[in-house]
Formats: structure tokens, sequence, C-alpha cells
């Protein structure tokens, strides 16, 4: 009789939305400029910001200023880096690794011998090497709706030199979407699913963060995260229901199954957690959802310091890159297809 | 128009006879109150048992009549303990108030020679005494019951000790017998020693007192809480007063009882009882328990520890080994009762939901009308009352056009015609109007969740129709009140069906229901003429809108959380229901009548995939109740609803949508009302307005109830 003797399980600590992290309207109130499917943001040799929409590259000078068109693809972008020589290397969909000269003209020599299933994020190693996440899913496979479902770790971290070399630099991690370089020059990772922060060998830096993180990047001395969405307290749960799990997997259409989204939209075809009803009309901000938009500012140590929301009312949801830009931050929403500024925790003219 | 409805061709709806799990009958018995005494109970059965079988020879006539001929003296003192504990005192004087009493009826009857009569007076008197001064002290002075009663308790043994050593030699020399003195100390009328049975009757008073008379409920009450006692006007300090008297009176007819049995005192007389009636209490109640007057649990209590010491004793152990033994024993019982009392309500929390598998019927019918399928026709309806209305379950129209609706806030709420824009308050009902309905003198029936079924005229009288049915056959649980009247129609003959969603869930928590998924609730009908309500079907999943036919003759009845309407036939309620229609794409609330012939459905939300598979696995939704937080409970989407129209056989023909984030999402009533349809949402707070194209711009709902009749 448990009644009597009382188990107390220990958990896993998790970080919850308090504190650093506690709810604001940071994304809601901050500036946007509206660019058709937005994912990868990046600041380029010049100090220009360069934003992916679709298959193409566009240049934005100044912030606010109408964008040109940088560069154009056949395919979707799906990453974007900048090496200190001012080349870009551009990760495209089906893991297609391009490299462009600074000012978008082709580089000679970059033909990568394996083609990862997917490039979600790179980085120069040096000005030879480029580092690619692959977090192992194909292009017709949400990696939203899967990889909380999904035990097999089946991402990796490669490095594609020029000439086409190709070396692991991590393998076996479980969905990873982000990349970036400690001050001592080793790399950290970012898991969408394990919702942690790891070195290049697996080993946790930090964990428990309460969302599904998608890119980190350095941002003065310290990091912020990209969030797609926050961890929900069912979807947790239903992840400990092998049968529940199994039964969703044979028998519902991904596109239905219970997961993280990308989109704050209303829909007759999935469900909803009893307290994101609606009361006159209105989802409360505070209202459980399956999508979110967040972006987790950390110090040096991973540890949050500060955050920037839209919560369940909001639609700034869905947060896929991030970059500092001028003393401010750039964060990209893909559910607004917008890319919004907002100044950092700790800026003087930060309410 | 109206169209004939094969019902022998419906196919059948199972209805179960009653619900039977362990698990319901656990829950059911564990929030009785009576399980509060369980372990001093099973303590009791437990103890007679192994004293039974361990003890050769216990269960014979001399012993029984031992046990019958002491039991008394004890037995009364712990139910005059039981009075002091239950307004919030304790009384230690007992014990010496007993010998003294005993004194006194030995005094009376030897060396004033007084009648057995006024002996009795006399000792009730000195008890009585005792008790006035605790209660004076104790209670009209506010000094502490404890430091009290003590003080009164040594005085009173010193008094005695100086009385019984100047008077025994007289009382023990006294020749003087009589009749009534020894029948009461020896005879055994019905097989039963007098005090025994005067310990019955004391305590079937005692129990009458706390269950029925005004003192016996100040009582518990100023035991209860005393501060809210006083506020509710009780005079604390008086009930104080008396309930020590009373304790005092009690002690004194014991000492009566033993000094006509014994006929003579000692100067240990009395030492030792009031702890031994202290421990009888507290294993009877488990603890010092202010506001609690269980003279069963108490008596069993006391049974066990008076059989034990006795058995114990008969056994020949010595006296120190079996105090002991006693005092193991009673830790023992204590300890488990306390475990058992500070943990019912959350055995009871963790049984209470009782999940079943309920597979709901594949979509059908909708083939080219899901939301993503057609225009959003309902994004065209006008909005009335927007901000001024919270929550309008049903909407009512009148044959003068005026809109009533139900609000959360208990409200009836008039628009009136013929633009709609001024909101009046018609009634404050109080409870959740749910479902209306026009009768035929244009009067409202309301059913309102929490209340049952009321009627309002539209001067603004409420009437309680009905709130209680009869009680079902197979339940532990007193399943009488109705808990959530949900939506109701009116047949030709007055007579009124109406829903009740559920019978294990308040209004608050109707999701819980869902989760559950078994058939909790009913269809019951109320007469108006000789006022009788009837249970027309038990074991109903969530049914919610009740709709007559056209006809007059049959009965639609949505069973939300199957996703189908059911049928009834008037003409034979016992039959049984039928499938009318099934496999709805969500979760059907009201019906109403359409001009055409055929219904309109409101659908209050919508099924998906995920949540149908989830309703199969009844363990997982049991554990995720259990683990994850209500508001993050997986649920059907109530964020989208719609608007099903169908035709006299039951076929979909028409569906409205709004826009996925449109203004009337879910929608739990709708009327159609000359050319227009009228629509409602429990969690609005206003109501659509949607004209309809191809309509009788003449036919109103009141026409076509009254009018043709």
């Amino acid at each position: 009789m448990s009644v009597f003797f009382r188990r107390r399980e220990s958990e896993m600590p998790a970080m919850s939305l308090e504190g650093a992290l506690g709810p604001n309207s940071r994304l809601d109130d901050a500036d946007a400029f509206a660019i058709s499917k937005p994912d990868a943001v990046c600041v380029n040799g010049d100090g220009h910001l360069l934003v992916s929409s679709g298959s193409e590259v566009l240049l934005m000078r100044q912030w606010g200023q109408a964008p040109e068109r940088w560069a154009n693809f056949d395919a979707p972008v799906t990453a974007l880096a900048v090496s200190g020589s001012g080349h870009v290397a551009i990760g495209l969909v089906g893991g297609r690794l391009v490299i462009r000269g600074p000012s978008g003209e082709a580089s000679q020599g970059w033909t990568p011998s394996t083609h990862p299933r997917a490039i979600v994020d790179c980085l120069f190693l040096s000005d030879d090497e480029v580092a690619v996440v692959d977090h192992g899913y194909g292009p017709d496979e949400p990696v939203l709706s899967l990889a909380p479902w999904d035990d097999a770790a089946r991402g990796q971290v490669l490095a594609i030199g020029r000439g086409g070399a190709t070396r692991v630099i991590a393998a076996g991690l479980h969905c990873p979407m982000g990349i970036a370089r400690r001050p001592d020059g080793s790399l950290v990772i970012t898991e969408l699913e394990r919702a942690r922060v790891i070195d290049a060998s697996g080993q946790a830096l930090q964990s428990g963060y309460p969302a599904y993180l998608s890119r980190i990047r350095k941002i003065g001395g310290a990091y912020a995260i990209a969030c797609l969405s926050r961890r929900d307290p069912l979807i947790e749960f239903l992840k400990t229901e092998r049968e529940f799990v199994a039964r969703m997997k044979a028998n519902i259409d991904p596109r239905h199954w219970i997961s993280p989204r990308a989109n704050p939209e209303f829909s007759y075809e999935f469900p909803i957690e009893l307290g994101a009803t609606r009361l006159f009309g209105e989802i409360k901000p505070w209202a459980p959802s399956f999508s979110y938009g967040l972006v987790i500012e950390t110090d040096p140590d991973m540890t949050p310091v500060g955050s920037a929301h839209s919560r369940a009312n909001g639609f700034r949801h869905a947060i896929s890159d991030v970059t500092g830009w001028n003393d401010d931050v750039i964060a990209v929403s893909r559910a607004s297809e917008e890319i919004l500024k907002f100044h950092p925790t700790g800026h003087a003219d930060e309410r | 128009m109206s169209v004939q409805i094969d019902f022998a061709r419906l196919p059948r709806q199972r209805v179960p006879r009653f619900v039977l799990s362990p698990r319901r009958v656990l829950s059911d018995v564990l929030s009785k109150g009576w399980v509060e005494s369980a372990i001093p109970f099973i303590a009791f059965i437990v103890m007679v048992l192994g004293v039974v079988l361990g003890t050769k020879g216990y269960v014979t006539a001399t012993n029984l009549g031992n046990l019958t001929q002491y039991a008394a003296d004890g037995g009364l003192v712990v139910l005059a303990l039981l009075v002091v504990v239950a307004v919030g005192g304790i009384d230690l004087s007992v014990g010496s108030n007993f010998a003294m009493s005993a004194f006194a009826a030995l005094y009376a009857f030897h060396i004033l020679g007084l009648p057995v009569w006024a002996v009795l007076g006399f000792s009730l008197a000195c008890g009585a005494l005792v008790g006035v001064v605790n209660g004076a002290l104790a209670g009209l002075m506010g000094c502490g019951a404890l430091l009290t009663t003590l003080g009164t308790a040594i005085t009173v043994r010193g008094l005695f000790t100086l009385a019984s050593q100047a008077r025994l030699v007289a009382i023990a020399s006294s020749t003087r017998s009589s009749d009534l003195w020894d029948w009461i100390g020896f005879e055994k009328p019905f097989g039963m020693p007098v005090g025994f049975l005067v310990l019955i009757a004391v305590a079937l008073l005692i129990f009458f007192m706390f269950r029925q008379s005004r003192f016996g409920w100040h009582i518990l009450a100023v035991g209860g809480n005393r501060k809210a006692a006083r506020h509710g006007g009780i005079n604390v300090k008086l009930t104080v007063f008396f309930a020590y008297v009373v304790a005092g009176l009690i002690v004194g007819l014991a000492g009566f009882l033993f000094a006509a049995r014994q006929n003579s005192i000692g100067s240990d007389t009395g030492i030792g009882l009031e702890f031994f009636a202290l421990t009888a209490l507290v294993v009877g109640l488990g603890g010092f328990v202010p506001g609690r007057g269980s003279v069963v649990a108490v008596l069993m209590g006391f049974a066990t520890i008076y059989v034990l010491e006795n058995a114990l004793i008969n056994s020949g152990f010595r006296g120190d080994f079996t105090e002991f033994v006693l005092g193991v024993i009673i830790i023992l019982i204590l300890g488990l009762d306390v475990r058992f009392r500070k943990n019912r309500h959350r055995l009871l929390a963790s049984t209470y939901l009782d999940p079943v598998a309920l597979q709901v019927d594949e979509i059908n019918g909708m083939a080219g009308l899901m939301p993503n399928a057609v225009a959003p026709k309902l994004s065209g309806a006008a909005l009335i009352g927007s901000g001024k209305i919270d929550g309008p379950e049903d909407v009512l129209l009148d044959s003068n056009d005026n809109l009533y609706c139900g609000t959360r806030d208990g409200r009836i709420v008039c628009f009136a015609a013929p633009d709609h824009s001024e909101a009046s308050v018609v009634a404050k009902i109080g409870g959740r109007p749910l479902g209306l309905a026009l009768d035929a003198e244009g009067r409202i029936v309301a059913c309102v969740a929490g209340m049952g079924l009321v009627r309002v005229t539209l001067q603004g009288d409420v009437e309680l129709l009905t709130d209680q049915t009869e009680r079902s056959f197979f339940s532990i649980q007193d399943d009488t009140t109705i808990r959530m009247a949900d939506d109701l129609d009116i047949a030709a003959d007055g007579t009124i069906y109406f829903s009740d969603a559920t019978k294990r869930y308040d209004i608050a928590d109707w999701g819980l229901d869902l989760l559950e998924g078994r058939p909790n609730g009913r269809l019951l009908s109320f007469d108006p003429k000789s006022r009788t309500t009837k249970t027309v079907c038990d074991n109903l999943i969530f049914p919610n809108g009740v709709c007559l036919t056209h006809d007059g003759q049959h009965l639609l009845v949505a069973s939300t959380w199957t996703c189908s309407i059911l049928i009834f036939d008037l003409q034979n309620l016992s039959g049984g229901p039928r499938v009318f229609v099934h496999g709805l794409p969500g979760y059907p609330d009201n019906i109403n009548r359409a001009s055409d012939g055929g219904y309109w459905i409101a659908l209050a939300g919508m099924r998906n995939p995920v949540m149908d598979e989830a309703m199969t696995m009844p363990r997982l939704r049991r554990r995720m109740a259990k683990r994850v937080p209500p508001t993050n409970w997986l649920f059907g989407n109530l964020n989208i609803g719609g608007v099903l129209k169908i035709d006299g056989q039951g076929r979909i023909c028409d569906a409205l949508w709004d826009k996925p984030d449109g203004q009337l999402y879910m929608i739990t009533s709708m009327r159609e009302h000359r050319g227009a349809l009228y629509l409602g949402g429990v969690t609005n707070n206003k109501i659509g307005r949607l004209a309809l194209d191809r309509a009788d711009a003449a036919w109103t709902g009141p026409g076509s109830y009254w009018k043709k009749a």
C-alpha cells in the first residue's frame, strides 16, 4: 500500500519557466521585419545581416532597410555561417553544403565527398574546414513531430574540408540542432529533444532547459539559444507511455501526432490541453500550448540569465535562429515569418 | 413536413444496467462517512476473534454475564467523556466524580435512608454538581479544561477520601435493604443486567442527541470550530457549560449503578478510571477529535479495551504484563488508525477517477463537410451582446422574438426584440443555468447544474421544480441528487425530459467525465402535474442535448463522448435507446429542431485521432490524471466548434463552421428562429446570429412546439 509507505521519487532536475526564464512579452514587443520563410541568420564580414528566405539569402545593411538578394539557390536554405575571412557557408535541403565568397561569388574547391541527410547548422572551424550539424532527418520528415518520439540517436557533427575530406567530430547525437565555439576553441552543440547543450564528446554542459533547443550563438561573452517550442508536461508524460507511442506511430499520420509545433494555429485536427480552452474567444497567455517563442540568454557556463518570450497568445513562435547585431539580438520567428530585433538582457535601454 | 422515423430499424444502443468496477466500489466506500471508523471496527473484530479463538471457554454464559455486569461503569464514563471531548474539552475528574457519586448514593441510601428514586436523584445531583463546577470554570470563565478538571479531580478525590473515611463504617454496618435497590444491582431483565440496559439507553440517548437535537448540534458545532459557532449565533460558553453538566450527570448515574451493585466503596474506587476511559475514547475516535459525536465508534473502542483487558486478566497474566501488552496493542491500533485517517482522502482521490476503454465510431457522413473542405459560413454571423454576458450555454427565443440565455453567474438574461442590443436580467437563479426551454404557458424551464430543474416566469419568479430523482438500485453512493442537469425538452403533455449529464462530477470537473468515459449520466423526466421525477434511462454516456422530434413521438439525446445521437420512443421508454446518428466529427451538445423537418446539432468541440486513440486506453488516462497537472490533460479540441444540420432521418446534410480563430468556436447551442440561427457557447461572451439562406422565415421554436398542438 503506497498510501502507507509513500515513496518520494526523484526526477532529473529540470528548469521551469520561472526566474530568469520567467514569462515576458519581449518577443511580442520586439521590432519586427517580415521575411518570407526565414530560417537562418548571420552577420557577414562587412557587418551586414544575412537572412535565409526560402531558397534565397537576403542581405540587410541596416535594420529596417529593404533587404537585397545576396544569393539564390535551387533548394531551401537550412543553415548559414560566416568565416573569419568573410566566406559564407550555406546548408541546403538534402544536406548539400555550398561555400560562397564574401560578396556571394562561388568559392572554388569545396566539393564534399559525403552528403549528410541534412545540414541544420554550420560553423567555420578554419577557412578551410566547416563543421556541419546533421540532425539525421530527411527533407520529408517533420523533425518537431518525430524527434520527441524517437529513441534513435541518428544525428552527427561532421567536419567538411576544402577538397572534400570529411571527418566525424561527433556521432550518435540525438537530434543536434546548433553548434557554436567556446573561447577555448572547443565546440558546444544543442540537442533539440534532449534539451541540453553538450560538447563534442557528448558530455552534457548544461541540461534541463524547458524548451526544444534550436541553434546556439555566441553573443558577446555569453550565448543565446533559439528555441523552437517549450517543453510540455503532457508530452513529457506521454514519452513514458510506450504503448501509446507505439499505437500513435502505427495508426496515426505524423501530421496529427501530438508534438511540439511550429505554428500557433487553431486546427480541428489537433488535440489541445484542457487548460488551453479559449475563454471569451481569447487564448490566455499562460495557457499550455504546443508552440511557443523563446530565446534563452545564458552566461558563459550556459546557465540562463535572461529570456525573451512570445507566449500562448502570441504569434512569434518557433524561434529557429538568433544572432547578435550592433548590440541588439536578432531572432528568426518561423511561425510569424519575421526577423525580430530586441535588446539583450542587461542592456541599458531594456525595460 | 415531419418525416416518419423508422425506429424499429435503428440499431440498438446497449445501456448497462449497472457499472461494476472494483475501483468504483472502493472509492464509493471511501467517500462514506462511516469509513472513518474502519480501523477501530476492524481492530474490534480482530480482537474479538483473537480472544475467542485464543482463549478456551471464553464465550460462556457466565463470563459474558460478568462482562455485561461490569460494563456499565466504564461505558457510561466513556460516553460522558465523549460529550466533553465533542465540545472541545476534556474531563479528568470523571474518576473522582464517579467515586463521589457512588459515595453519595450509599450515604443517601444507608445513612439518610432515602427511597431509591431519591437516592438516584442525590447521586445524579452530586455528579451534576461536579459538572457545574467544571462547566463554570472551563466553560463560562474560560479557564483551561485540562487544569480545571485536574483541579476538581484532586479536590473531589480529597473530599471523597475524607467523607468515605468518616462514614465507611456506618455504611458497612448498615442493614438497610430494599428490593428495588437489589433489583438495580443484581437483577437481569431480558437476560441482561440493569446497568447494561441503562448503558444502552444512555448510548441511544446521546446518539440521538448528537443526531437530532439542537443541543447536540451545538456541541458538535462548538467542538468543530468555536469561532464559526459563535459567528453562527451559538452561545458557545453556555453550550460548553451544559456539556460538562451532562457529562457530570452521566458519571453520577454510573456512580449510582456502581453503588447499587457493590453496596460498598473503597479508597481506590474510580482510581484510574479516567485513563481507562480516555484510552477507550482515543481508540474509538482515533485521537481527541472535537466536533465528532461518534457514539458507536467510541463504544467500539471501549469494548476493544474492556474485552482485551478482561481476556488478558482471565488468561492469568500478571497485572503489569497485562498493562504492557494492552499498551502495545493500543499503540498499534492508534498508529494504523492515524495513518489511515491521514491518507483516506489521498486514497479516495487516487481511486475516484475510474476510466474505461471507449471506442468511438469512425467519422462518417462528413465527406466534403469537414472544416477544411467547406467555406466557414459562421464567419458571416453577426455578434449579439459581446462582452455583456458570460457563457450563454443555451439560447432561447420566444414568440415575440426576445432572446434569452443563461449565464455563468446564475442569471437568465434577456435581449429584447427587435434589435437584441440591450441585456436585462430576467431572474437570478444561482447555480449554472444550462439548457432552456419554453413551456406552453410561455415560462422558461431551465436545467441548472448544481441545482436541478428550475422554472422562471418572465416576471422573474423562480421555482425549483425538482432536484432529486429515484435512487438507482445498484449504487453505494446516494445518487438521488441531480448533479448536472444539462438540457431539456417539453412534450405536448407537459412532461419535461431532461438530462443529468454526470452523477459523479460537478460542472467544474466535467472534463474528468470525458477522461473517465463511463456511462455516468441519465435521462430523467419530470411530470409537473404529479410533481414526480423519474429516471427514464440510467447509465448513459454524458447525455447532453435533449430534443423532441417534430412528430412528438421520439426523443433525441446527444451522447457527447460517444459522438452520437440516441433516440428514445416515448411510447416505449423502457425499451431503451437506439442510435440515430453516430460517428459525428465532434462532441455533440444541444440538439434543436430546424424549420425544414431536420435538426441542428451543436458541436462543443472536435475529436481528433490522438484523443480517439487515448479514449481506448483507460490506464493511460488514469496515469495522466495522476501525473500531469489538469491544465495539461490531453483533451478534445474545444477551441473549434460548429453546427451540423441533419435531416429528419439523421443524415448529415450541412455543416457550419467558423474560421479556425473565429469568434464562434465552442458552440453548445443553437436555435432557429424566423430564418436565422442563434448560436451560444458555454465559454463565450457573445451570441452569434446567422441569417439562413433557405429557411422558413416564419418558423419559430415556440410555434413548432405549442401552436400546432
